[in-house]
């Protein structure tokens, strides 16, 4: 309980971190659980990109090959993920702030729906999206720290303090969805 | 279990020193990109956002906000953002599809990337989210509410090419709560960015 509640804060100010975000609230643990409307880990794959129907937004899609739905849902074995910016010819539309999808990532995805209902989008941004990572021989959660136009170019100082936290595990993780849910409260609220 | 409390608050209070550690960090944004011109022209939507109160609901604020970065060239027009054609455009009567929930403002940048590795800026749009107050220098005061003026100027940064400063009060840092106007005002830290770039 104790290792579970310190993990829990460095978690929290994980996601909280100036990297992580353009101008976004940060929303509390327990919110981003409840609002979410699956709590997925899977793989993501088969991404691309394409122009709208109207040729002003290029979006990015990846597969979800899903293991393990959190909380009370469940579903199909693949979803389909569509984020906002990506790269058509040479031509490439980035929103700036905004979680990126890569072939071959072990993540944890809060999940909604986008209005057309044909795909899923992250909730809440960066916040919603979450690497797995071997650490000690144990899966951790750990913040993505690629961003859409992430900075990579930094001038002084390094650009945002980077917390290496053992992080959450995925049950620690499933526990503190089954409470969020249940309404019970699982951390402070923090926002920012 | 008085332990463990007193443990995680040091914890806490230590990661919140460090991150508003007063360093000059500019970042640009990846990879690196400009507008091949300046000033760079930007246009703020007629239709305003309707919880800011002034005479054109923030419309003229922002106009002039925004030319705080010295290279901007800013009016109000009335044709919207069309995304993906110059100029730049700033919609403040719609969240774009894009931005919507704990999302106040976002700008979407379209780029080039060329042979010679000096990326040029093609178009930028911003959107703002309707769920949220705002609050304008043309009002008299400021209630629970997020000032327009500092979060366009923020996103203007974005739309020239500049990322996020982990310098605390500089325009470019990446978080503001309710009624922070510091955003208005351009930190040593955001000039030495733009003056990078331009």
């Amino acid at each position: 309980m104790h290792r579970r509640s310190i993990a829990l804060v460095v978690l929290v100010f994980a996601l909280a971190l100036p990297l992580s975000a353009s101008q976004f609230l940060q929303l509390p643990f327990d919110r981003l659980a409840r609002e979410s409307t699956l709590i997925v880990r899977g793989t993501l794959g088969n991404t691309w990109s394409a122009w709208d129907d109207a040729h002003q937004v290029i979006y990015t899609y990846a597969t979800v090959r899903v293991q393990r739905y959190f909380g009370e849902s469940t579903g199909p074995d693949t979803l389909l993920v569509r984020e906002v910016g990506g790269t058509v010819g040479d031509y490439t539309q980035e929103a700036i702030g905004f979680p990126t999808l890569r072939d071959g990532q072990d993540v944890v995805l809060f999940l909604g729906k986008w209005e057309d209902g044909v795909a899923y989008r992250i909730h809440a941004y960066n916040q919603g999206k979450l690497l797995v990572s071997m650490r000690g021989g144990v899966e951790r959660l750990v913040e993505d720290p690629e961003r859409q136009g992430e900075a990579r170019e930094s001038h002084g100082a390094a650009p945002a303090l980077r917390v290496e936290s053992e992080g959450l595990t995925i049950d620690e993780l499933a526990e503190m969805v089954d409470a969020a849910r249940a309404g019970r409260p699982v951390a402070e609220r923090q926002q920012q | 279990m008085r332990k463990q409390t007193l443990f995680a608050l040091t914890i806490t209070t230590i990661l919140v020193a460090a991150s508003a550690s007063p360093v000059l960090a500019y970042t640009l944004l990846s990879p690196r990109r400009r507008w091949a011109t300046t000033p760079v022209t930007v246009r703020v939507y007629s239709v305003g956002n309707s919880t800011i109160t002034d005479a054109d609901h923030g419309v003229s604020a922002v106009v002039s906000a925004i030319r705080a970065w010295g290279i901007i060239s800013s009016s109000s027009t009335t044709s919207a953002a069309v995304r993906g054609s110059a100029p730049a455009t700033i919609m403040l009567n719609t969240d774009g599809g894009v931005c919507t929930g704990s999302c106040l403002a976002a700008t979407l940048t379209g780029y080039y990337v060329s042979q010679t590795g000096d990326d040029r800026i093609y178009d930028a749009d911003i959107y703002t989210n309707q769920a949220y107050d705002y609050y304008s220098s043309g009002e008299s005061s400021c209630s629970g509410e997020y000032d327009i003026n500092g979060i366009m100027t923020h996103e203007v940064g974005h739309v020239i090419g500049i990322g996020h400063s982990s310098v605390a009060g500089a325009t470019m840092y990446p978080s503001v709560g309710a009624c922070n106007l510091n955003p208005r005002s351009l930190a040593s830290d955001d000039i030495a960015a733009r003056d990078d770039l331009y």
